[in-house]
C-alpha cells in the first residue's frame, strides 16, 4: 500500500518543492507533525487533566493548560526554527565506484539563529548543525557510490525538533546535486589497441608478458618529475634525489582500447580506468578508444578528466 | 514505577544527554522536590541527596551507573520504605511518596535523551501532584521555578553539546512560558469544569482541627487555641452586625450525661419545613478543607451548590467531606419561621435526657416551669439568671464531677460557651421544652480592604435553640448573657486579663493585632490570599458559570475561538516580525524601481547588476540621471555596504524619481521627437 503511494507522493513533492540548487525554507516547504515524544507529552497532559478534574484543583488545571499552551506555541517556535533557513548545494568531488561521495551543503541564516538542524538522506542517519544568526554553517554528507555515471543525490531531509522535541518540522529538498562517478579501477594487463602502431605492438606484448610496473632504473631528479616516483629510500641513504624510471614504455604513443579487452562492459571500463589513472600518474601520453568514441593522444590532468568522464558516461548518455 | 526500565537494550541507542540539560535537570529535580519535603517521609529526602551526588559523580566519570541488581534493590527498598512509613502503598500520601521515589531513581539511571524525557514528564506530573498538598499563593508562585527549569531542561535536551549556554536555554524557556500565558488564561477561563469522574484518595486532613460531631464541655476551649482559618465570607449587601453572625455548622441533640453528640435522626436527609420571611442575606463563602461534610451558613441558609442538602436540623451538608477549598453562595433568611408545625420526631429527640443525674438542675427546671409557663419567658428568666449570678467566662474551667450540669450551674460557675449551652439545653429539656445545642462559629474578623469576614477556629461557638408550637425554633445564646464582649467584640476581649489569647502560638500575627502596621500588613496579605482562593482556587463549576455569565453572557464559543486565534496571531506576529524584514524591504523598493523603469520601456537584463542597470537608465533618461544614480548608490549602500538603519532615504529617492519621470511612456516619446 505504502509502496504504491510512493510515486504519487514523489510527484506531489516535486510539484510542491521543485528542485533548485538554493532553497529558502518557507511555509510552502515546511511540514510539521508531533513526534512520539509529543504523543507521550499529550498523554501526560491527559493524566494531569484527570488529576485536575478528579481533585477539582484549579492549579492543576492551570498547569495543564499552561503546558498545553506551550505545546501549541511550540508549533510556532519549531516552525520558526526551520523557516528562513537557506540551504544550498556545495561542490562535490567525483569519486570512483565503491568510494563514499562527500557532498557539501551550505546552511545560511537570513535573520535569526537556527538550532539543532539535522540533515541527512533518510530520517534515521542525520547530521546535526547549528546556524547562528546571519551566519553560515557547512555540513558534509556522504553517499555510497554504487554505479558509475551521474549520481543524483536523493532528496535531502532537513529536520528539527528544537525546542521542545514534541514536534518535528521537516522538509524534503532536491538541491539538484549531481556527482560524476567513475568506474572502479581494477588492475590488470594494459589493454592496448592492436595493429595500429607497429612499435607499440611489440612493446605492448612485451609489457603484457612482464607485468605492470616495468621498472627500468633510477635517474637523477629533474624539476617537473612526478614526486610520487621519488626514491625515498635512496634519499634517506644520502644518495640524493633519485627518480624511479619507467623508460621502456615512454617514447611510444599508447592507445587504450575498449575492444582489446574481454569480459562484460563494466569490467572492461574498470580496467581502462585503472590504466588511465596509471598512465596519468606516469605522465605518459595516451589515447583512449571506446566504441564510437576516440580521445586523441594527450597527457595531463584535463586529458585524464576527459578520459574518466568518457568512461563514466559510456553507454549512459544515449 | 513506570519507566524505570523504559530503555530496552534492543532499541536503537538514543543520543546522550547534553551537559546543559543535565544541569537544568538536577536543579529542576531539587525544585520539584522542595514542596514535598513536608509531605513525604524524610528518608526520601536523604535518598534524593544520595542519588543526586551519585549522578553528578557519574557525570564526572567518578562513579558507575547502578547495575540492574542495585537498581532492583533500590526499587524494592524504596517501595518497602514507603510501605513502612506510610503504612501501605495506596492512598494519596503513599502514592505521592512513590511518585517522588520514582522521580529520584529515574534520575539515577538516566542515560539517554529518552530517559531524560521520561524524567521531565515525570517532573511535570510531580508538580501537579504537589498542588494537591500545597495550593496557596506563595507555593503556586514558587512552582513557576520548577516548571521553567523543567522546560529549560527539555529545551536543553535538544541542543547540541557545543552551542549552548545554560542561560540562553532558560531565557528561551521563560519566553515560551510568558507567551503561553494568554492562551492558558483563555483555556482556564473557558474550559468547562467537570464533576469528578471517579473518586480518588484525597489528601488526608486528619490534622485539621475543627468542630466534631460530638462535644464534651472542654472541646471548644481547645479549638480556641487555634488561629487556623475556617472560612471567609463576602456579603453582596451590607454586612450584618456582629451579634447576628451565628454561623451554624451542626446541631447536637443527644446527651449522655457528659457529651453532647449528633443524633441518629440528623443523618436522615429529610428536608425540614420552613417559611422564608423578611429580607434575605446573600453572601458567598470560601471554606477551607475541613474533612467534614458540613457547610457553614447563617440561619436559615439555602445554597444551590450541587450535592448539598439542607438536613432536618437546618444544617447544610455535602455528600462528600470538604477536602479542597470550597466556594459556595448562600441566601439566608434570618427571620425565617422554622418548623412551626409540631413534629413528633423532633419533640421526641429534643426532649431526650439521661434517665438519672443532675437532680438539682431538674428541680430548678421544675421551679422555673411553675413560675414561667411560656417557653419564651422561661428562657429569658434563665438568661437573666446567668447574667445576674456570678458566672465567669473562661478558657480554663475547673473539672466537673459526675453531675456535670449541677456542678457547673450551682458550684463552679466558671465555663466556656459549651458549658452554658449544654446546661441551658439540659434545663430547657427538663422543663419539657424541646431544645438542642447548635455548634458553629460566631463573629469573625472584618477585613476593611476586602470587605469580607474571616472566621477562624477560635471563633468556634455553641448556642441553644428551643422549639415551641406555632413559633418553631428560636435561637438563644446564654454566653451573650454572661460575656457580652465575646459576642460583640470577640474572644480576645472576652477573656480575663490573666488569660492569654492564643497562648500556644506565640508567632501568630493575630497576636500582634494592636501593632498597627503589622495588622495592616496582615490584613492586606489575607485579602490577597482571599482573592487567590476565590478567583483562582475557587474557579470551579459555579464560579465559572458566574464569571462567564457576567462577562460574556455564558459560554461564548465564538469569543473563545476568536480569542485563541487572536492570541496565536499576535504571538506569531511577534515571533516572525514581518515588519523587520529589512533585506526584503530593500528588495521591494528596488523592485518598485525596476517596475517604474519597465513602464517606461527599460527592462533589466538577466544578471545585470543594479549599477549597470541604472547607468543604462541614466543614459536613456538623461533628464533624470541624477535621481536614478542617487537611488542606485543608496540602494547599494544599504544592500552591500552593510549600511543599516531606516530606508526612508531610499524610499524618498524612489518617490522623487516617480515624480520626475513623466507618467506615460507616450509622453516620453513625444518629448524625444
Amino acid at each position: 500500500m505504502i509502496e504504491q503511494l510512493k510515486p504519487i507522493w514523489q510527484r506531489w513533492l516535486v510539484r510542491r518543492i521543485p528542485p533548485a540548487s538554493r532553497i529558502e525554507l518557507n511555509h510552502r516547504r515546511i511540514f510539521i507533525m508531533p513526534t512520539r515524544s509529543g504523543a507521550v507529552y499529550g498523554l501526560v497532559l491527559v493524566l494531569m487533566l484527570l488529576v485536575a478534574i478528579n481533585y477539582q484543583n484549579s492549579l492543576a488545571y492551570g498547569l495543564t493548560f499552561l503546558l498545553l499552551s506551550v505545546a501549541v506555541l511550540g508549533i510556532l517556535h519549531t516552525y520558526r526554527n526551520l523557516s528562513g533557513l537557506i540551504i544550498s548545494a556545495g561542490s562535490a568531488r567525483s569519486v570512483f565506484v565503491g568510494e563514499p561521495v562527500q557532498l557539501r551543503l551550505r546552511l545560511e541564516s537570513a535573520g535569526h539563529a537556527h538550532q539543532a538542524i539535522s540533515v541527512g538522506w533518510d530520517s534515521v542517519q542525520l547530521q546535526q548543525a547549528d546556524v547562528a544568526a546571519n551566519a553560515l554553517a557547512e555540513v558534509e554528507l556522504t553517499l555510497p557510490a554504487v554505479t558509475r555515471g551521474w549520481l543524483r543525490a536523493p532528496r535531502l531531509r532537513v529536520e528539527s525538533v528544537f525546542p521542545l522535541s514534541i514536534l518535528r518540522t521537516w522538509s524534503w529538498l532536491d538541491l539538484e546535486q549531481t556527482v560524476l562517478i567513475y568506474p572502479r579501477p581494477v588492475p590488470g594487463a594494459m589493454p592496448l589497441l592492436q595493429g595500429v602502431q607497429p612499435h607499440a605492438e611489440d612493446d605492448g606484448l612485451a609489457t603484457q608478458g612482464q607485468g605492470v610496473d616495468d621498472y627500468h632504473g633510477l635517474r637523477v631528479y629533474q624539476p617537473g618529475d612526478n614526486r610520487r616516483r621519488l626514491h625515498w629510500k635512496a634519499y634517506s641513504r644520502g644518495q640524493g634525489l633519485l627518480v624511479k624510471d619507467f623508460t621502456d614504455l615512454s617514447g611510444h604513443d599508447l592507445c587504450l582500447d575498449f575492444m582489446a579487452l574481454g569480459g562484460d562492459i563494466e569490467e572492461r571500463l574498470s580496467r581502462l580506468c585503472h590504466w588511465v589513472l596509471e598512465l596519468s600518474k606516469r605522465q605518459q601520453p595516451f589515447a583512449l578508444r571506446l566504441p564510437d568514441f576516440l580521445l586523441p593522444v594527450n597527457s595531463g590532468e584535463v586529458h585524464a578528466q576527459a578520459c574518466l568522464r568518457a568512461l563514466a558516461l559510456y553507454g549512459i548518455r544515449s | 514505577m513506570k519507566g524505570f526500565w523504559a530503555t530496552k537494550p534492543d532499541e536503537s541507542p538514543s543520543p546522550p544527554i547534553p551537559r546543559v540539560s543535565l544541569t537544568w535537570l538536577l536543579l529542576a529535580q531539587a525544585l520539584v522536590i522542595v514542596p514535598f519535603v513536608l509531605h513525604v517521609p524524610l528518608a526520601l529526602v536523604g535518598l534524593w541527596l544520595a542519588c543526586t551526588i551519585w549522578r553528578i559523580q557519574i557525570f564526572r566519570m567518578r562513579a558507575q551507573y547502578p547495575s540492574t541488581l542495585v537498581k532492583l534493590a533500590l526499587l524494592v527498598g524504596t517501595a518497602a520504605g514507603v510501605f513502612f512509613f506510610r503504612g501501605g502503598l495506596v492512598g494519596l500520601d503513599a502514592g505521592a511518596a512513590l511518585l517522588i521515589a520514582a522521580f529520584i531513581l529515574k534520575m539515577l539511571e538516566m542515560k539517554t535523551r529518552r530517559d531524560a524525557l521520561v524524567l521531565i514528564f515525570l517532573g511535570f506530573f510531580c508538580v501537579v501532584v504537589g498542588y494537591l498538598f500545597e495550593d496557596n499563593l506563595l507555593w503556586a508562585l514558587f512552582t513557576l521555578l520548577p516548571i521553567s527549569t523543567l522546560l529549560a531542561a527539555l529545551i536543553g535536551l535538544q541542543q547540541s553539546n557545543l552551542a549552548s549556554k545554560p542561560g540562553g536555554t532558560f531565557k528561551l524557556a521563560l519566553k515560551l512560558l510568558l507567551q503561553a500565558v494568554p492562551l492558558m488564561l483563555l483555556l482556564f477561563l473557558f474550559f468547562p469544569r467537570l464533576e469528578p469522574l471517579w473518586s480518588l484518595p484525597q489528601p488526608s486532613n486528619k490534622g485539621v482541627t475543627g468542630l466534631s460531631d460530638s462535644m464534651a464541655p472542654g472541646d471548644i476551649a481547645e479549638l480556641s487555641q487555634s488561629a487556623a482559618l475556617v472560612f471567609r465570607a463576602s456579603f453582596d449587601g451590607p454586612i450584618p452586625p456582629r451579634n447576628q453572625q451565628y454561623w451554624r455548622a451542626l446541631t447536637l441533640e443527644q446527651f449522655d450525661g457528659r457529651r453532647w453528640s449528633q443524633s441518629a435522626r440528623a443523618q436522615i436527609g429529610q428536608a425540614p419545613q420552613w417559611q422564608k420571611l423578611g429580607d434575605p442575606l446573600a453572601y458567598s463563602i470560601v471554606m477551607e478543607p475541613s474533612g467534614k461534610p458540613w457547610l457553614m451558613a447563617l440561619d436559615t441558609g439555602e445554597t444551590n451548590l450541587p450535592e448539598v442538602r439542607q438536613m432536618s436540623d437546618f444544617r447544610l451538608q455535602r455528600r462528600r467531606p470538604v477536602e479542597q477549598p470550597l466556594l459556595y453562595t448562600v441566601n439566608s433568611w434570618p427571620q425565617a419561621r422554622r418548623e412551626n408545625q409540631p413534629a413528633i420526631a423532633v419533640v421526641r429527640q429534643d426532649l431526650q435526657l439521661p434517665a438519672k443525674g443532675n437532680p438539682q438542675a431538674r428541680q430548678w427546671a421544675a421551679d422555673l416551669l411553675r413560675r414561667y409557663p411560656k417557653p419564651d419567658d422561661l428562657a429569658q428568666a434563665m438568661l437573666a439568671w446567668f447574667s445576674d449570678e456570678p458566672f465567669h467566662y473562661t478558657l480554663k474551667p475547673p473539672t466537673l464531677g459526675a453531675n456535670s450540669i449541677d456542678d457547673f450551674l450551682f458550684d463552679s460557675r466558671r465555663g466556656f460557651c459549651a458549658h452554658y449551652a449544654g446546661a441551658m439545653t439540659f434545663v430547657l429539656r427538663a422543663a419539657g421544652i424541646p431544645a438542642r445545642v447548635v455548634a458553629g462559629y460566631q463573629g469573625g474578623e472584618l477585613n476593611p480592604d476586602g470587605r469580607y469576614i474571616s472566621v477562624r477556629q477560635f471563633d468556634a461557638h455553641a448556642w441553644v435553640e428551643y422549639w415551641q408550637p406555632g413559633v418553631g425554633w428560636r435561637s438563644v445564646d446564654p454566653t451573650a448573657a454572661v460575656a457580652p464582649q465575646r459576642i460583640e467584640q470577640g474572644l480576645e476581649q472576652a477573656l480575663a486579663p490573666d488569660e492569654e489569647f492564643l497562648a500556644d502560638s506565640p508567632m501568630s500575627a493575630l497576636r500582634y493585632r494592636n501593632v498597627p502596621w503589622i495588622n495592616a500588613l496582615r490584613l492586606s496579605w489575607d485579602n490577597v490570599n482571599y482573592g487567590w482562593q476565590r478567583w483562582v482556587l475557587g474557579y470551579q463549576g459555579q464560579q465559572q458559570l458566574l464569571v462567564l455569565g457576567r462577562w460574556f453572557s455564558g459560554f461564548d464559543a465564538p469569543v473563545f475561538a476568536g480569542g485563541i486565534v487572536g492570541v496565536l496571531g499576535l504571538i506569531a506576529l511577534w515571533l516572525f516580525k514581518p515588519w523587520q524584514r529589512e533585506s526584503d524591504s530593500q528588495l521591494r523598493l528596488f523592485n518598485g524601481f525596476e517596475r517604474l523603469l519597465a513602464r517606461h520601456g527599460l527592462r533589466r537584463e538577466q544578471g545585470e547588476g543594479a549599477q549597470a542597470f541604472s547607468r543604462r537608465a541614466a543614459l536613456q533618461f538623461p533628464a533624470q540621471a541624477e535621481v536614478i544614480q542617487a537611488f542606485a548608490d543608496e540602494f547599494e549602500a544599504h544592500r552591500y555596504a552593510g549600511q543599516s538603519g531606516s530606508l526612508t532615504g531610499l524610499r524618498r529617492r524612489l518617490r522623487q524619481l516617480r515624480r520626475a519621470l513623466p507618467w506615460r511612456r507616450t509622453a516620453l516619446r513625444d518629448d524625444r521627437h
